[in-house]
C-alpha cells in the first residue's frame, strides 16, 4: 500500500482520501450504562452549540459540571462522568466527531483543574477578569503566553475544522474506499 | 488443519482499506501475539473464553518453520522436539525484528537467534532467513507474523464456526507508529482488519477495571483506584499506571522499552559460553544446532530458577562442554543491568503519572517473566505492595484485548460486564525537526487521546519560500535517536525576512488513533493562510526510511529548516 496521504490543496476534491475511522459503521450500539443523570446546567450548556464556541463564554468549572468550590475528588468523578459520555469509543458512529471535540474539552478542563497549581493560575486569571473563560480558546488549553494570539488562533481553528470537515463529508459522500468500490463493480459484473 | 490456508491478501489494500464499510456486528477477536508465545480470546455473551487449538493448548509458540513449500506456524503445527524449532528452519522471536532497520541495537541482539539474521548497518530491513534444505529462504516479519495471524484466525473460526473478520491486537507500548504499521500490514495479509491496536498493559488495565467493576458492583464508583501495571514478556517490558473508577480505565502514563526475557537469556548464554558470538559467527549447520542447544539447556536452567535456588547446568557442545552449577544469586548478578532498567521504568511511569507511591492501590505483574523472583521483589520494593493475585499473569493481556474487541464491535451486555472504557495516551511524544537538530514535541507523552494540540514556527533564512515538516515520534533531544514517521514541505511562502512567517504546525489524533499533520503559514496581518493548508496522514515513510533522514540532510542541509517561536508547548 502507498501508504502516503498525498497532501491536496484545500479546495481541490480529493478521491484519495482515506476513510476517517478504522472502526466500523456499525449500527448505533448502546453500551448500557447505568448513566446517573448530570446536573441539568452540564447538560444544557454542552447540548448548546459547542461548535460555536467562541460566542458561548464557559468556564471550565462550567464544562465539568461542578461548582468552583468543588474538590478534586468531584473533579475526578465528573470527568469520569463525562468522559462514558463523550468518548468516541462509546458513543455512537454519528455523534463520533462532535463527541470527540466535547471530550476533548472535557479533558482539557479536567487537566487543567485536576492540577492544583494550574487551577490556581486559571482561578487567579478569572478572578482578575481576563477574558480567560474556556471560550475563548477552541482548545481550551490554558497557558499565559497566549493571550494575544487568541485571535489569531481562532481563525486557525476554524480554518482546519473547515477542512476536516470537508475531508469527511466528502468521505461520507464516497462512503467506501477505492478497493471496497472496485469489489462492488467487480461483483456487480458477476 | 491438514491445509494451511496461507494467502496474501493485495498488498496494495492493507492498512487503510475497507475500515468503514463492514456492516458486521460480529464481535472482534482479541489477539496477543507474544515474542515466544501467542493467544486468541473472545467474548462468549457471559464472559471471556481463550480459544483452544486442536492440541487443547491455550498458548501457542510463536514461531514459522520453513521446512516445506508452505510454511506452518507455532499453532497448526507440532514440533517433535524443541529441538526442531532450533534446526534453522524456525524463524521465531519475530515481533522484536518488526518494522527495524539493520542499525538497530535489537536488531544486532537478534543476530543469536538459530536463524540467519544478516545486517548491513545502512537504514535498510535486515535480511532475515530460514535454512531449508541448506539454502537460505528469506522472508520478512511481516509475512511471518500473517502467517501467526491466519493461523489463529482459522484457529477461532473452527470455534467460533463463523468467519472473523475483525481483530483488537496488544502491542508494546515501546513501539512506534511505524511498527504499528507493520502489524497491521501483517493483519492485512491475512485478512484481518484491525479495531485496535492496544499497548499490552491498558489491555491488562482494562480487564482489571472489569474485576473491580464486578467486585464493586454495590459500592459507590466514586472511589478511584491507581494500578500499576508491569508486563514483562520475551521481548518487551511495559509499564502502565492508571486510574479506574466505575468501569472507567484512565490511563496516566505509559513507559516500555525493548528489554525482555530473551536479553537474559542471551546474558546467561554468555555467561555459560563467554566466546559464544565467535563460537557462532558462521552459521552452517553444526553451528545452529549447537547454539539451540545451549539455548534449550540455558532457558531450562533459568525456569528451574524461579522455584529453586541452584541448578546444575550439563550441555555437550559437540566438541567443548559445559558443566556448570549457577545459583540464583550468580543468575541475578548476570542479568544486574535488565534488573536495573526494570526498576527505573517502574519508577519513571510513577513519576509521569504524578502518582504517589502511598496511592497505589494494586501492583499488576503480567508476562511470562513474571514468576523471575527478583522481578517479584523489585516490583513489591518500589510500589511497596505485594503483586495483585486475581489475574492469570500469561492471559491477561489477551483477554484485555477480547474485552475491547467486544466493546469495539458494540456489544452490549444485560449484567453489566461491559460497561467499560479505556480513555488512552501517548506512548511517546511526536513532534517535529526545527531549532536545527532538535526534535520539538508538539503532542507530548502520555497526552490522553484523542488530542489536538498546534505549534507556531518560522523561518531561519530570509526570503525562505520553502520549509520542510519532518515528523518524529519519540522522547529524546535529537532527532536522530527517534522513530521518522513522515516529512512533507510547504512551498509558497511569501518572500519575507527571517522570523516574520508565522508557520503553524498542528497535529491531530482521532477517536481511531489516526495521526494527522496540518502545516499552513499566515503573515503577520494577513486574514487568510499565504499558501494552501497541507494535510497530511502520518506515517508516510515506508521500509528503508533510514535512508531518508540522511538524504534529507545531505540534499537540503538548513535551507529549508525552522525554528520555534513559541516554545512553550502544553507543559
Amino acid at each position: 500500500m502507498n501508504s502516503t496521504h498525498l497532501a491536496h490543496p484545500l479546495p481541490t476534491t480529493n478521491r484519495f482520501s482515506f476513510p476517517r475511522s478504522t472502526r466500523p459503521q456499525h449500527p448505533p450500539h448502546s453500551i448500557s450504562f447505568r448513566t446517573r443523570p448530570a446536573p441539568f446546567h452540564i447538560r444544557s450548556a454542552l447540548n448548546g452549540t459547542l461548535s460555536d464556541t467562541t460566542s458561548v463564554a464557559m468556564s471550565l468549572y462550567d464544562l465539568l459540571g461542578i461548582p468552583e468550590t468543588g474538590s478534586l475528588l468531584e473533579i475526578k468523578q465528573a470527568y469520569k462522568q463525562l468522559a462514558r459520555k463523550y468518548h468516541p469509543d462509546v458513543s455512537p458512529p454519528e455523534l463520533v466527531e462532535e463527541n470527540t471535540q466535547r471530550f476533548i474539552q472535557v479533558q482539557e478542563a479536567y487537566e487543567t483543574l485536576s492540577d492544583p497549581r494550574r487551577r490556581a493560575l486559571y482561578d487567579h486569571h478569572v478572578a482578575s477578569g481576563l477574558h480567560l473563560a474556556f471560550a475563548a480558546r477552541r482548545n481550551g488549553r490554558f497557558d499565559e503566553e497566549m493571550g494575544d494570539r487568541f485571535e489569531w488562533k481562532d481563525r486557525w481553528e476554524s480554518q482546519l475544522s473547515e477542512l476536516k470537515r470537508r475531508s469527511v463529508q466528502k468521505e461520507s459522500a464516497d462512503g467506501m474506499s477505492w478497493g471496497a468500490r472496485m469489489r462492488r463493480e467487480r461483483n456487480g459484473v458477476q | 488443519m491438514a491445509e494451511p490456508a496461507y494467502t496474501v491478501a493485495s498488498d496494495s489494500e492493507a492498512a487503510g482499506e475497507d475500515k468503514t464499510s463492514s456492516p458486521l456486528p460480529e464481535i472482534a477477536i482479541g489477539i496477543d501475539i507474544g515474542t515466544s508465545q501467542c493467544s486468541v480470546a473472545v467474548w462468549s455473551g457471559s464472559g471471556v473464553e481463550l480459544i483452544r487449538n486442536t492440541r487443547n493448548q491455550k498458548l501457542m509458540r510463536s514461531y514459522v518453520t520453513f521446512k516445506h513449500e508452505i510454511p506452518a506456524g507455532g499453532v497448526s503445527n507440532q514440533l517433535a522436539h524443541e529441538y526442531e524449532m532450533l534446526s534453522g528452519a524456525a524463524i521465531f522471536n519475530i515481533k522484536r525484528l518488526v518494522g527495524r532497520v539493520d542499525t538497530d541495537p535489537v536488531v544486532h541482539a537478534s543476530k543469536c537467534l538459530p536463524f540467519l539474521v544478516q545486517t548491513l548497518n545502512i537504514g535498510v530491513r535486515p535480511f532475515i532467513a530460514a535454512l531449508v534444505k541448506n539454502m537460505w529462504r528469506s522472508t520478512t516479519p511481516e509475512e511471518v507474523l500473517a502467517i501467526f495471524l491466519i493461523e489463529l484466525k482459522t484457529m477461532a473460526e473452527l470455534r467460533l464456526k463463523r468467519p472473523v473478520r475483525s481483530v483488537v491486537l496488544t502491542v508494546p507500548v515501546s513501539f512506534s507508529r511505524f511498527q504499528l504499521t507493520r502489524v497491521e500490514r501483517a493483519c492485512a495479509m491475512a485478512g484481518l482488519q484491525v479495531l485496535r491496536l492496544m499497548p499490552e498493559p491498558t489491555a491488562v488495565a482494562l480487564l482489571y477495571a472489569q474485576q473491580q467493576q464486578n467486585a464493586h458492583e454495590n459500592m459507590s464508583s466514586g472511589s478511584e483506584k491507581i494500578a500499576v501495571i508491569f508486563n514483562m514478556g520475551a521481548g518487551f517490558s511495559d509499564v502502565a499506571v492508571s486510574a479506574t473508577a466505575g468501569g472507567v480505565s484512565q490511563i496516566k502514563a505509559l513507559a516500555g522499552n525493548a528489554v525482555g526475557g530473551e536479553d537474559i537469556l542471551l546474558n546467561t548464554m554468555r555467561h555459560l559460553l563467554p566466546d559464544m558470538d565467535s563460537h557462532f559467527s558462521t552459521r552452517g549447520i553444526e553451528e545452529i544446532t549447537r547454539m539451540g542447544l545451549l539455548r534449550v539447556a540455558t532457558q531450562d536452567a533459568i525456569h528451574k530458577l524461579s522455584s529453586q535456588s541452584i541448578v546444575q547446568i550439563d550441555i555437550d557442545l559437540g566438541g567443548k562442554k559445559i558443566c556448570k552449577v549457577l545459583d540464583r544469586e550468580e543468575f541475578e548478578q548476570v542479568n544486574r543491568e535488565i534488573f536495573e532498567k526494570c526498576e527505573s521504568l517502574i519508577k519513571q511511569c510513577l513519576h509521569d503519572a504524578k502518582v504517589e507511591i502511598g496511592d497505589i492501590s494494586d501492583v499488576i505483574l503480567v508476562g511470562g517473566c513474571s514468576n523471575i523472583p527478583m522481578l517479584q521483589k523489585i516490583v513489591t520494593g518500589v510500589c511497596q505492595k505485594d503483586p495483585y493475585t486475581g489475574i492469570n499473569p500469561l492471559e491477561a493481556a489477551v483477554r484485555g484485548a477480547a474485552l475491547e474487541g467486544a466493546l469495539a464491535s458494540g456489544v452490549n451486555d444485560p449484567f453489566g460486564s461491559l460497561d467499560l472504557l479505556t480513555i488512552q495516551a501517548t506512548p511517546l511524544s511526536i513532534g517535529v525537526r526545527a531549532d536545527g537538530n532538535s526534535f520539538i514535541p508538539i503532542i507530548h507523552q502520555n497526552t490522553t487521546t484523542p488530542v489536538r494540540r498546534d505549534m507556531i514556527f518560522t523561518t531561519v533564512h530570509d526570503n525562505q519560500t520553502e520549509a520542510l515538516i519532518i515528523i518524529y515520534e519519540g522522547d529524546r533531544k535529537s532527532v536522530e535517536k527517534n522513530h521518522l514517521l513522515g516529512y512533507f514541505k510547504i512551498t509558497g511562502i511569501p518572500p519575507a525576512p527571517k522570523g516574520v512567517p508565522e508557520i503553524n504546525i498542528c497535529l491531530d489524533i482521532d477517536a481511531s488513533n489516526v495521526l494527522r499533520a496540518f502545516a499552513g503559514v499566515i503573515m503577520p496581518g494577513a486574514q487568510n493562510p499565504a499558501a494552501p493548508v497541507m494535510e497530511v496522514r502520518m506515517p508516510t515513510v515506508d521500509d528503508g526510511h533510514g535512508w531518508c533522514a540522511e538524504a534529507l540532510n545531505a540534499t537540503y542541509g538548513s535551507t529549508l529548516d525552522l525554528v520555534t517561536v513559541q516554545k512553550k508547548g502544553a507543559h
